[in-house]
C-alpha cells in the first residue's frame, strides 16, 4: 500500500482522529462513571451511618450497649447483604461489630481500627487484606449526656469495580470495531471521491504529442475535481495549440524554402553546364549544388514529418503483407550491403498483414536497413525479421555494428540528432531518417524503439497493429518495380 | 514547339524559360492567373507548364478551365505541394504530369519532352552509345561486341541513362525511375549501383561512357568527358 497516497493519508487521519476521540470520550465517561458510582455508594453508606447513629441515640438512653447492638443486628443484618457496621464508644468499647458476611467476602476483624477525626462525617477507602477495597463511611455522634460514639458503615467496592471493569471491557471491544468501521467506511468514501482522480491520471497518461486533440473526462460533479480536469484540459488545449503552431511553422517554413531552392538549383545547374567553365569552377559549382540538394532533402524531410505528425499520412490506406514487402525491399537494397561485404538475412517467411500507406511503411524498412548498413563495419551482419506477436506486427532490424552510446539512445529519434556528427554528414545524412521512421510509425498507430550495446550492435523494433488476413486468395498486393 | 509557362515567381520563370529556350522551345511566360487565361484564349500551345500557387486565379482553377474548354493540351503541374492525395487529385483534374519544387531542370526537360512526344522518349529496341549496345527486347548489353552480364537493377539504371545520351540525370530522378519514391533521400544507393555498373561497363575499356556531373548527377555520353 502506498503510504503517501492521498487516500491512505486521509483514511489514516480520519481513523486516527476518530479513534483518539473515542478513547478520550471513553476515558472521560470512565472517570465520571467511577466518581458517580463511588459517590452513590458513599451516599448510601452515609445514610446508613446516620440511621444507625439515630438508632444509637434513641436507644442508648434506655437500654444497654448490648441491647443496642442486638437492635442494630435485628434491624440491618449487615452480614446478610455483605455490609459492615461497627459502633464504637469514645472509650474504645465496642458497642456493635457486624458478623462475617455469609459469603465470607471479608472478615470484619481485619478492618483497621476506628479512627477518630475532628469531622462529624467522613468517608474513606480502606484496603482489605486480599487487595480489595472497602468504602467506609464514618459518623460521630454525641448523646445529650456527652457520650460520643463512632458509627462506621462499609460496603466492599466490588460492585463499583465490576461496573467499571464492564465499562472498560465494553470500550475495549467497541474501539477496534469503531476504528475498523472508520477505516472501511472512510476508505470506501475516499476511494469513491478520488476515483475521478485515477481516471484523470490514466487519461492524462495516455495523452502525448501524438494525440493532443484528446481530452480528459470531465465529471459534471461541480466539485474541485471537475475544476481540476477542466483546468488540465485547458492546459492540454494550450499545448495542442503550441504543437500545432510549431508543426504549422515547420510546414510553412519548409514550403517557403522550396521556391528559393528551386531558383538556386536551377541557376547553379544551368551555370555549371556552361561549356567555357574551367574544371575548378565546375567543381565549386558542383559542391554548391550538393549542398543545395542536401537542403532540399532536409526541407522534404521536415515537410514529411510535419505532415505525418499532423495526421495527413493516410494518402493510400491499403492492406498488404509486411513480410513480403520487407523481403522485397531487402532484396532491392542488397547491393548496398554487398558493397560493404555485409551479410543481410531476412527472416520473413510467414505473411504478416498490416494496413497503411505502403510507400511510407516501405520507407521505414529502407531507412532502418540503410541505417543498419551504414553503421555496420565491413564484413558485419544485419538481420531483419518480420513476425506477428499477439495483435502486433513486429519488424526488427538488428546489426552487429558500432552501436549507439547509452547517453545518445533516448535522443536517437529526435530531429537533426546525430550520434557522430562528422561521420553522419560524411555519409550524406540529414539527421532526419529516424525521425521520419518514428513519425511514420506513429501515424500508423504503431511505435518504434531502439536498443543497443555500444560496440556490439543495435536493434530497432517497429510495432504496428496487425490487420486480419484477407479472406480471398492472397494475391500479390505489392507493386514492386 | 510553343510552350506556355505559368509561374508567378519571376526567378523560377526566368531560369526555366531560359533553359527551355536553350533547348529551342518557344516559351511564353504568364505571371498570374488572369494573364494566363488571356494568353491561352489568344494563342494555341503545345504544352503548358503550370505553377499551382498563383495570385488571382489559382493554378487548379486554370487547370479546370483548360479542361472544361475541351482543350487537351498536355499540362505539366509545378508546385511546392507534394502530398500524395493532392497529386492524385490533380491527375484526376487533368494534369498530365507533376513535378515538385525544388526540381532539377534536367528532370523538367525530360518530362516536357516525354509529354510532347506522348510516349517513351526513345522507342528504338536497340540503343547505342559509342560502342555500347543495349537491346531492350532481350535486355542484353554488349560493348565492343562483348556480352556484359548485368543484374536487373543495373540494367534498368543503364537503360535509363542510355535512352537519353548526353542528358544529366539527378539521383532523385534515377531513384524515382529505377527504384521508387520510398528510397528518396537515399542517394548513396545510386552511387553504389553506378560504381558497380562502371566496373562492368567502363573499367575494362579505354573510353569511359558513364560520367559524373558533380552536384547534379550522372549521364551516359559517347563523347569524352569535358
Amino acid at each position: 500500500m502506498n503510504t503517501r497516497s492521498l487516500r491512505f493519508q486521509l483514511v489514516a487521519w480520519y481513523a486516527g482522529v476518530l479513534a483518539g476521540c473515542f478513547v478520550l470520550i471513553g476515558a472521560a465517561t470512565y472517570v465520571v462513571l467511577q466518581s458517580s458510582l463511588i459517590g452513590a455508594l458513599r451516599e448510601t453508606q452515609m445514610r446508613r451511618a446516620r440511621q444507625v447513629g439515630q438508632l444509637v441515640l434513641d436507644e442508648i438512653r434506655t437500654s444497654s450497649a448490648a441491647r443496642v447492638g442486638e437492635e442494630i443486628q435485628a434491624r440491618y443484618a449487615p452480614d446478610i447483604n455483605d455490609r459492615f457496621i461497627r459502633v464504637t464508644g469514645s472509650d474504645g468499647s465496642s458497642i456493635y461489630l457486624s458478623r462475617e458476611p455469609r459469603d465470607q467476602a471479608f472478615d470484619p476483624a481485619d478492618l483497621p481500627p476506628p479512627a477518630w477525626t475532628s469531622r462529624t462525617e467522613s468517608a474513606r477507602q480502606v484496603p482489605l487484606p486480599d487487595g480489595r477495597k472497602m468504602l467506609l463511611a464514618t459518623r460521630q455522634i454525641q448523646t445529650p449526656a456527652g457520650a460520643r460514639y463512632l458509627i462506621e458503615t462499609g460496603a466492599p467496592m466490588d460492585e463499583v469495580q465490576a461496573h467499571l471493569r464492564q465499562w472498560l471491557t465494553f470500550l475495549l471491544v467497541v474501539l477496534p470495531v469503531v476504528a475498523a468501521l472508520a477505516l472501511g467506511g472512510g476508505s470506501f468514501l475516499i476511494k469513491r471521491a478520488l476515483l475521478p482522480v485515477d481516471q484523470i491520471a490514466a487519461s492524462a497518461e495516455r495523452i502525448s504529442s501524438q494525440n493532443l486533440s484528446e481530452r480528459l473526462p470531465v465529471a459534471r460533479t461541480g466539485d474541485e475535481l471537475e475544476r481540476l480536469s477542466i483546468a488540465l484540459n485547458h492546459m492540454v488545449q494550450r499545448l495542442d495549440d503550441a504543437f500545432q503552431y510549431s508543426r504549422r511553422f515547420v510546414a510553412d517554413a519548409s514550403h517557403e524554402l522550396r521556391t528559393p531552392l528551386t531558383v538556386l538549383r536551377g541557376e547553379l545547374e544551368s551555370f555549371s553546364q556552361e561549356p567555357a567553365l574551367g574544371p575548378e569552377w565546375r567543381d565549386r559549382l558542383g559542391s554548391a549544388l550538393e549542398e543545395v540538394e542536401r537542403l532540399g532533402t532536409i526541407v522534404e524531410g521536415l515537410f514529411a514529418i510535419s505532415r505525418l505528425d499532423a495526421g495527413e499520412a493516410a494518402a493510400e490506406w491499403v492492406r498488404f503483407d509486411l513480410a513480403r514487402m520487407t523481403a522485397a525491399t531487402t532484396d532491392q537494397m542488397s547491393l548496398l550491403a554487398e558493397d560493404k561485404n555485409i551479410q543481410v538475412t531476412c527472416a520473413a517467411a510467414q505473411p504478416v498483414w498490416v494496413e497503411g500507406d505502403q510507400a511510407r511503411l516501405k520507407q521505414v524498412v529502407v531507412n532502418l536497413l540503410d541505417n543498419a548498413i551504414k553503421y555496420t563495419l565491413q564484413g558485419g551482419a544485419v538481420t531483419l525479421s518480420v513476425h506477428s506477436l499477439d495483435s502486433k506486427a513486429v519488424l526488427e532490424v538488428a546489426d552487429n555494428g558500432v552501436g549507439i552510446p547509452p547517453e545518445a539512445l533516448p535522443r536517437i529519434f529526435d530531429r537533426f540528432f546525430r550520434v557522430d556528427k562528422a561521420r553522419s554528414r560524411e555519409m550524406g545524412g540529414a539527421g532526419l531518417g529516424l525521425s521520419i521512421v518514428k513519425s511514420i510509425c506513429a501515424a500508423h498507430h504503431g511505435c518504434v524503439e531502439a536498443s543497443s550495446t555500444a560496440g556490439q550492435g543495435s536493434r530497432f523494433r517497429v510495432e504496428l497493429p496487425l490487420a486480419s488476413a484477407p479472406t480471398d486468395h492472397p494475391k500479390n498486393t505489392n507493386h514492386e518495380r | 514547339m510553343r510552350l506556355l509557362l505559368i509561374e508567378d515567381e519571376k526567378k523560377v520563370a526566368d531560369f526555366v524559360a531560359r533553359g527551355l529556350r536553350a533547348e529551342r522551345f518557344a516559351v511564353d511566360v504568364a505571371a498570374d492567373g488572369p494573364t494566363a487565361l488571356d494568353t491561352l484564349a489568344a494563342c494555341a500551345y503545345d504544352l503548358i507548364i503550370l505553377d499551382l500557387m498563383l495570385p488571382g486565379v489559382s493554378g487548379s482553377e486554370i487547370l479546370k478551365r483548360i479542361r472544361r474548354d475541351r482543350n487537351d493540351v498536355p499540362v505539366l503541374v509545378l508546385t511546392a505541394r507534394d502530398a500524395m492525395a493532392e497529386k492524385v487529385a490533380h491527375f484526376e483534374a487533368g494534369a498530365d504530369d507533376y513535378l515538385t519544387k525544388p526540381f532539377a531542370f534536367a528532370e523538367l526537360l525530360v518530362r516536357v519532352k516525354a509529354l510532347l512526344r506522348r510516349g517513351p522518349v526513345n522507342r528504338a529496341s536497340v540503343l547505342r552509345v559509342g560502342d555500347l549496345e543495349l537491346d531492350r527486347l532481350s535486355q542484353q548489353v554488349r560493348r565492343a561486341g562483348k556480352r556484359i552480364e548485368l543484374t536487373a537493377k543495373e540494367y534498368a539504371l543503364l537503360e535509363y541513362l542510355v535512352a537519353n545520351p548526353g542528358r544529366v540525370f539527378s539521383r532523385t530522378m534515377i531513384i524515382e525511375h529505377v527504384w521508387d519514391q520510398s528510397f528518396e533521400g537515399l542517394t548513396n544507393i545510386v552511387d553504389v549501383y553506378v560504381r558497380h555498373l562502371r566496373a562492368k561497363v567502363d573499367d575494362p575499356f579505354p573510353t569511359k561512357l558513364i560520367h559524373t556531373v558533380r552536384g547534379v548527377g550522372y549521364s551516359v555520353d559517347g563523347e569524352p568527358e569535358a
